[in-house]
């Protein structure tokens, strides 16, 4: 408490000291001295934020949960104009600490930065924009849980940049990728696909480089697509990587869309994953991975408030279809509740720039006959 | 790993090349950019920039700016006008340029320096600002489109100019400009 109390007045501090400096520089100057003086934006110095969701989820028949789900603190050091340092540190379930991203951004130009350290993997909306109050509903999607394992973050080292001129954004990293075989048993899984093998930058290992890239456009009024691919092959920890099966090749594909349109807003993505070897890997650990992961999603949203207004209340429908078994190789068959359907009906109440209210009812079927369950969620959510 | 290396050695490379000094790099960065936006906007060559001795009245998202007169040999046709607002993190510059009656001319991003929210440097995407009226607050969502991904810095661009237009036309009500 202490420290953060501390961090918070060197902060103010400094930005104090930048600005006095800049309003008696201006005083005596020349004009392009003092052009100068206008660009020296937060020359250094260190920069706060965070956000956080406490959550409530009710499932049908069952007790409800109530839950700090995730708070997380956003740290930034600026060592100069063009390298800056960027940490944020999660606790999740009040309990779990975590490091969510840790990296170097090197300005090299406008238009080109260096990263390295661990960072997101840019596929599909929500693994790189998940605070809760740019998307709707109390949970983030399921697609962005069991097809791409958010949050899904790694170490590595890449490039990233904007072209203003077509109004795109790039994005092109090496990455050390999922471990799928510990030494004792396999990590991969059918009902969850590849969650269980993110190493997070926790002391990985590491055996093969992956890549990951994604591709921005936001030249039309509105709309933003993004394309993002990732290609690679998982981990095994030494000794085993050597036997046949203990790792499996991966090939993802992402596609994602958002358009606004005054009060109107609508949102989608598709993903598909295709895994080699997965046959190799069930025989070698006795698990049910699927050969192909496919989910998609879409959503339609509207502000019912005036655009005057700070506040903004949202009612929005989503409907989403994701499935771990979407293809099985020939060892296993496919499991059909691994295809799973979900309805969400809610709204998201933005009390103020970076605070909402959440409320929406799922319900959540598979491809088995007789299975829809629901659930009433409530949130409250911030992002400074 | 062949590939790590190789960005290690072109990292350091491109290191090497930079001036010592950012600032003054980035002062003649944008001397340059607003010259060559004032060539390319009012279709001249041969122009000078007079510092304006005027504030406009500062807000959160307009602190730190300059005010220029555009003067031809014989004539006056405008102002460019470099600003710093807000982005989520950090500060970024931008340029104004109007013609002597205060119409919008162009609006470009000179510097945008932290990764959030810098597609709103898309020409396309500024070039909004210019197709409304003269008097018309720029409204974000509304005739100001929202880009997902960069809201923050869409609102303070948005607040920023506005702001700059307001000022700019009080000033001009008082004949002080």
């Amino acid at each position: 408490m202490h420290k953060t109390l501390s961090l918070v007045l060197i902060g103010l501090t400094l930005c104090t000291y930048g600005q006095n400096t800049s309003v008696q520089d201006t005083l005596q100057i020349s004009s392009n001295q003092r052009i100068l003086n206008n660009l020296a934006g937060i020359p250094r110095g260190i920069t706060l934020g965070g956000y956080g969701e406490v959550l409530y989820n009710k499932p049908e028949n069952l007790n409800a949960e109530i839950d700090i789900q995730r708070l997380v603190l956003l740290f930034g050091y600026k060592f100069d104009e063009r390298v800056q340092f960027v940490t944020e540190i999660e606790f999740e379930h009040v309990k779990e600490v975590y490091v969510e991203q840790a990296f170097v951004n090197y300005n090299l130009t406008s238009g080109l930065n260096i990263r390295a350290g661990l960072m997101l993997v840019p596929m599909g909306i929500i693994n790189e924009f998940h605070e809760p109050t740019i998307f709707n509903g109390v949970e983030r999607p399921s697609l962005d849980k069991y097809i791409i394992p958010t949050t899904w973050r790694e170490i590595g080292i890449g490039l990233s940049g904007r072209l203003n001129s077509i109004s795109a954004r790039y994005q092109a990293y090496l990455f050390n990728g999922f471990l799928s075989h510990n030494g004792e048993s396999g990590l991969l899984k059918g009902s969850n696909g590849l969650r269980s093998g993110r190493q997070k930058g926790a002391e990985s290992t590491m055996s093969n480089v992956n890549f990951a890239g994604k591709f921005d456009f936001y030249g039309i009024r509105g709309l933003r697509l993004g394309l993002s691919g990732y290609h690679g092959k998982t981990q095994a920890v030494d000794g085993q990587n050597q036997i046949p099966g203990s790792q499996v090749g991966l090939s993802m594909l992402g596609l994602d869309g958002r358009y606004t349109l005054k009060k109107f807003s609508a949102r989608g993505q598709y993903t598909i994953a295709s895994l080699s070897d997965s046959d190799l890997y069930n025989e070698l650990t006795g698990r049910d991975l699927g050969s192909k992961l496919m989910g998609y999603y879409l959503e339609a949203a509207y502000n019912v408030l005036p655009f005057t207004n700070k506040q903004r209340l949202v009612g929005f429908v989503r409907y989403e279809n994701y499935n771990t078994h979407h293809a099985v190789g020939e060892f296993i068959s496919k499991n059909e509740a691994f295809h799973r359907k979900e309805w969400t009906l809610g709204f998201s109440y933005h009390i103020a720039p970076g605070a909402v209210y959440k409320m929406d009812y799922q319900t959540k079927s598979t491809a088995i006959a007789n299975t829809t369950k629901g659930q009433f969620n409530m949130g409250v959510g911030i992002w400074f | 790993m062949k590939k790590i290396l190789f960005l290690f050695i072109l990292s350091l490379s491109l290191s090497a090349w930079t001036p010592a000094s950012r600032s003054e790099r980035e002062s003649k960065y944008i001397l340059k950019e607003t010259k060559k936006a004032i060539s390319s906007t009012f279709k001249i060559e041969r122009f000078l920039l007079e510092q304006e001795n005027i504030l406009l009245t500062s807000s959160a998202f307009l602190t730190e700016h300059s005010i220029f007169k555009i003067n031809t040999e014989t004539d006056s046709i405008g102002y460019a006008i470099v600003v710093s607002a807000p982005s989520k993190t950090d500060s970024f510059e931008y340029l104004l340029l109007l013609d002597s009656s205060l119409s919008l001319k162009k609006v470009k991003v000179l510097i945008y320096r932290e990764d959030y929210g810098g597609e709103i440097s898309s020409k396309r995407w500024l070039s909004q600002f210019l197709k409304s009226a003269n008097d018309d607050t720029y409204v974000y969502g509304d005739n100001i489109s929202a880009i997902s991904g960069a809201t923050i810095s869409v609102k303070s661009i948005t607040a920023s100019i506005n702001d700059v237009m307001d000022s700019l036309r009080t000033l001009q009500s008082q004949n002080k400009i």
